[in-house]
């Protein structure tokens, strides 16, 4: 079993409820596509399963353990085996694609091994292997800032790939990519998961993405579960009344600001002067 | 786009409001006052308050208001001097010197004390391998102000005598800027040795604000000609007649002059001419100190 | 190993560290750079107790007196230095922005005037003008007035350019002048940072003016070199708080000002409530106060006579020594300039990154603060008994104020770079340093890189008077030789200084571009 959830309710500082009374439960292997109308908690479920945030009730176990009551050596140990392509790709702009990638076993390498591949890549064709896949080899010593949207995110999905995670967690991994590439890199997402037996679990946007390519999906709406099904018992009315609130059949792609400029007082000269 | 007449008028006349304000302020009347200074060749707290009675008795004996501006810095001194800011100095032989060549040769010496002639330095050290001048090589060494007599150009010239180049024999050369910060310096060990005005150094041996068993003299230079009174030479000469007598007049016999004199670290007060202080300006030139 | 797999850049990286190594390693032997000295114990036991006679402060009535007078004339220095800069700045800046005009025009005369006053460091004026003027304050005073006469006026005329131009453009389409477009359209937008500007120049005055009094120019500076010659712990130690609580003071003053401007106006017709109205009264009297307070005729410093004097003393440095033996001996004091700026702001850019890291700021942001408020000629003549007279104290000197003025800095662009890259990275089982290596330095870098260049631009020009103190350098050839009336070669060594300046200003331009 590769994860359970257990009654989950999610409460945020400010008293918003995010998610409530969730309960899920994946085996190893499985591929999960989670969709629903925006702010419906897909995020919120992957943020839990991601260990990076805990639930306000109910229990979530991820990889047969539950990370509420691990030590921090344990966590980390765990958090090794989770990979999440993010629909910003959290990658710093002046970091090179090999980098970005390799960053992707740091949790794994011992601590020199990270440090003296910053001064010398020590997996260059590891790398290029798995950008090889996402179509990127070419740009393996590019500077991420030279990318456009759509490759950024690709080279976040190459990290993932790289890290070999046993659970692979997507946060709308497709939003800055155009149908076809979309639909490709959801392929490959799928295509990895089942080679290695990876479970994997991922929000999108484009409903049709989801029922092509997943053999499950979670319907998710105002923080509840509406529906969890094999793609092909998912009717049109299960998906109009999930949408019911955006007054529309299937959202398209969206694209938000990826990296807003540091704000930060631009005129250095008088701020280092006196 | 351009500032109607009135408003340039009301514009200007307030500009000139506060170009007239600013000038308004100018600091003193320029006849009824005698304007000393001093080298600083001790802390300026030291000086003014070495001066004070000595400011008082030469009001008395000239009728006019003395003010002592106290200086950080041996050149503006002598700059001062030159460009008659000041009209009496207490200046070191070197700096006399110095004076001479800036004002064309104007500047006259009046009075020295009877112990400047025949002024000497002291090296210092608190180090016990410091046993001779030829130890020093290799070693930090502190003078006081570079234009220092006593502390800078005699020693550094019979340092050359004795055959050692502080710039290139010595660790190290600081300038402390003060005779009492050089003796600071060395009983602090921030300088291996140094060199002071005998009288300083008699001084701060006097009032115990040197430790002798800790810092010790190892060698002592020749004599030569150092301080004097110097006055600007367009002074008015009578004034120039009173300020000489007066200080000539001074007698360690009266209590009250007694004190002065005693602040001056003074015997007595003696005549003196330019030409006591041509050996300095060879010895400068030796040094190189003089161009 | 597949050729293809070999990375490009790895040549480029190994010849740029060897250069690097190459460049540093002689200027690090040329500082003298030997931490063992901080260990020494005979240093040790010297610093020790000049730091130990801190305790208790010295609190003479005597020596209070003259502290009180000392802070008031430096006070006096950098009001009466600012009022001479807005005087300067004010038109400079109407002349030089484009704020306000039809068609933006930029006046390239007023603008290459102002590059001309902001070059020369206020430090090299004050001594050029201690040496014509005299000693005292009214030499500190024209020093400020022009160079932060240059850098108000640049930074006016940026800020005016900065706000949004429509209303303006509006008010002079409806036939209003350009002062008048200016003063109604623009100001109202860019008063607040106008001010805040002005007020934090006026902390940096205040800071100046004591750094000045080391070369004489009067003020708590004076009195603390003085202090400090005089290793007299009680005196320095009542010297630095009352002049620490000086910038406190200033700081909190200007956090005032700024909060007054953030309130709205009070509903009455006339703009000026009290505090506008006493700030209104108070600012001339104290510009004028401190005119007065200081003596300056400047009547007698505008004279004939001044202006003679002025000339004599250019033209006593019109001809430089050239000669080859003088020339050797500045080269070396150049290079041991450029080793101190170096290694100080190296070991600066290392001491401030680590007390930028830790996640809990308020012990750090107070030693930041204090380490940046003891200026670095105080600071050099602590070094110098720490580890003696010479270079590796100058360097240390540098290094201790840079790391207050850096580490601020860097702890402000650390907690702008976004943090998702790390947070990222540790949720995939990344240790936080290796989070923080990958994930959030590459943000932090092109900010870090650019503030600690520029600071290294500032510290070449502090470190060429830091000599001053003993710290070795161009500083003590240009005290010896202007002590000593040697113009000639003062001149040499101030024309060095300015080529230095230049080129690190260069060096650190291409830099930036280069590692962006």
């Amino acid at each position: 079993m590769s994860l359970a959830l257990a009654g989950v309710g999610l409460t945020y500082a400010n008293g918003f409820a995010a998610l409530d009374g969730i309960s899920l439960r994946a085996d190893q292997g499985e591929c999960i596509a989670l969709i629903g109308p925006s702010g419906a908690g897909k995020t919120s479920l992957l943020s839990l399963l991601a260990t990076a945030m805990a639930p306000s009730v109910g229990e979530v176990a991820v990889l047969a353990a539950t990370p509420a009551g691990l030590g921090a050596a344990a966590l980390k140990k765990l958090r090794r085996r989770i990979g999440t392509v993010y629909q910003a790709p959290p990658i710093p702009g002046r970091q090179r694609v090999v980098t970005a990638v390799l960053a992707g076993r740091l949790g794994q390498w011992p601590l020199w091994q990270g440090i003296a591949s910053l001064f010398y890549p020590l997996d260059v064709p590891g790398a290029r292997r798995v950008l090889a896949r996402v179509d990127l080899a070419d740009k393996l010593f590019a500077r991420c800032d030279e990318l456009s949207g759509g490759q950024l995110q690709r080279v976040g999905i190459a990290r993932v790939l790289y890290q070999q995670a046993d659970l692979i967690l997507a946060d709308e991994p497709v939003s800055a990519l155009d149908p076809a590439l979309a639909l490709a890199t959801v392929r490959l997402l799928v295509d990895e998961a089942k080679s290695r037996g990876a479970t994997l679990v991922a929000s999108l946007h484009a409903v049709d993405l989801a029922l092509s390519c997943f053999s499950r999906i979670v319907g998710i709406k105002a923080g509840q579960i509406a529906f969890d099904r094999p793609a092909g018992e998912v009717s049109e009315a299960m998906l109009s009344e999930l949408y019911a609130s955006e007054g529309q059949e299937l959202p398209m792609l969206a694209t938000e600001p990826r990296f807003s400029p540091p704000a930060v007082a631009t005129d250095v000269v008088t701020r280092t002067a006196c | 786009m351009s500032i109607s007449t009135p408003r340039r008028l009301a514009l200007k006349g307030a500009l000139a409001c506060a170009l007239a304000s600013a000038v308004s302020f100018p600091a003193f009347a320029e006849d009824a006052v005698l304007r000393v200074s001093a080298i600083p060749d001790e802390a300026p707290t030291e000086l003014q308050r070495k001066f004070a009675p000595l400011g008082k008795y030469l009001e008395a004996q000239t009728g006019i208001k003395v003010v002592f501006t106290p200086v950080s810095d041996y050149a503006a001194v002598v700059e001062s001097l030159a460009s008659k800011k000041i009209d009496l100095a207490w200046l070191g032989g070197f700096t006399f010197i110095q004076a001479k060549i800036r004002t064309n040769g104007t500047a006259i010496p009046i009075v020295q004390r009877e112990e400047d002639a025949r002024f000497t330095s002291r090296f210092i050290t608190a180090d016990a391998s410091i046993k001779a001048l030829s130890d020093l090589k290799g070693k930090t060494f502190a003078f006081g102000a570079p234009s220092s007599t006593s502390g800078s150009l005699m020693p550094r010239f019979f340092l050359l005598q004795a055959g050692l180049n502080p710039e290139k024999d010595f660790k190290n050369v600081a300038f402390s800027g003060a005779h009492d910060a050089t003796v600071a310096f060395v009983a602090a060990g921030k300088a291996d040795a140094g060199v002071l005005n005998a009288s300083v150094w008699d001084k701060l041996v006097e009032q115990k604000k040197v430790d002798p068993d800790k810092v010790r003299v190892f060698a002592t230079t020749p004599p030569y000609f150092d301080y004097n009174w110097t006055v600007r030479g367009d002074l008015d000469p009578v004034l120039i007649r009173k300020l000489t007598d007066a200080f000539l007049k001074l007698d360690p016999a009266n209590p009250e002059h007694k004190e002065i004199l005693a602040l001056q670290r003074a015997a007595k007060f003696i005549p003196t001419k330019k030409e006591n202080y041509d050996g300095i300006e060879k010895a400068a030139h030796a040094a190189g100190l003089l161009k | 190993m597949n050729p293809a797999d070999r990375d490009p850049a790895a040549r480029r990286r190994l010849f740029g560290f060897l250069a690097a190594l190459a460049i540093l390693w002689p200027l690090f032997r040329m500082a003298e750079v030997k931490p063992g000295a901080l260990f020494d114990a005979a240093n040790l036991k010297v610093i020790g107790h000049f730091l130990g006679a801190f305790l208790p402060p010295e609190t003479g009535a005597e020596f209070l007196a003259y502290l009180a007078r000392a802070t008031l004339e430096t006070l006096a220095i950098a009001s009466a230095g600012m009022a001479l800069a807005g005087l300067l700045a004010v038109p400079l800046a109407y002349l030089a922005s484009a704020a306000g005009r039809e068609k933006p025009a930029l006046n390239p005369l007023t603008r290459s005037l102002l590059t001309v006053l902001r070059g020369i460091p206020e430090l090299v004026w004050a001594l050029l003008f201690v040496r014509v003027f005299g000693l005292g304050p009214a030499a500190g005073v024209l020093a400020l007035g022009l160079t932060y006469g240059g850098m108000l006026a640049k930074v006016y005329a940026e800020i005016l350019e900065s706000a949004d131009a429509a209303p303006a453009r509006a008010l002079r389409l409806n036939g209003a002048s350009r002062p008048l477009a200016i003063l109604y359209g623009l100001l109202p937008q860019v008063a607040k940072e106008l001010v805040s500007y002005t007020v934090y120049r006026w902390e940096c005055a205040i800071r100046a003016s004591v750094v000045m009094g080391f070369v004489g120019a009067g003020g708590l500076g004076q009195l603390m070199d003085q202090a400090m010659k005089m290793l007299n712990g009680g005196e320095a130690a009542s010297i630095l708080l009352t002049f620490m609580l000086l910038v406190f003071a200033a700081d909190g003053l200007s956090g005032w000002l700024r909060r007054a401007l953030d309130r709205p106006p009070a509903k009455r017709a006339s703009p000026f409530g009290w505090r506008s109205l006493g700030l209104l009264v108070a600012l001339p009297g104290v510009v004028l106060a401190s005119f007065y307070f200081l003596g300056i005729g400047f009547g007698e410093l505008f004279s004939l006579e001044a202006a003679r004097s002025i000339g004599e003393f250019v033209a006593g440095f019109l001809s430089p020594d050239l000669s080859a033996e003088w020339l050797g001996k500045v080269a070396k004091g150049s290079l041991e300039t450029l080793a101190i700026s170096l290694v100080g702001t190296l070991f600066a850019a290392i001491g401030g990154l680590l007390l930028a890291l830790p996640p809990w700021r308020a012990p750090f942001s107070f030693l930041l603060n204090s380490l940046r408020s003891v200026p670095e000629l105080v600071w050099a003549t602590i070094t110098a008994l720490a580890v003696g007279l010479g270079p590796f104290a100058g360097a240390l000197a540098l290094a201790l104020h840079t790391t207050g003025v850096l580490g601020r800095l860097y702890a402000e662009a650390l907690a702008n770079v976004p943090a998702a890259p790390g947070r990222a990275l540790r949720l995939c089982g990344v240790p936080g340093s290796l989070a923080f290596l990958y994930g959030t330095l590459p943000g932090a870098a092109p900010q870090l890189i650019a503030y600690t260049l520029y600071r290294w631009e500032m510290n070449i020009r502090m470190a060429a008077i830091l000599g001053f103190v003993g710290a070795g350098g161009l500083g003590q050839l240009l005290y010896f030789e202007l002590s000593l009336f040697h113009h000639a070669q003062a001149s040499t060594v101030i024309v060095a200084m300015l080529l230095l300046s230049i080129a690190v200003d260069q060096a650190s331009a291409w830099l930036r571009q280069r590692m962006r």
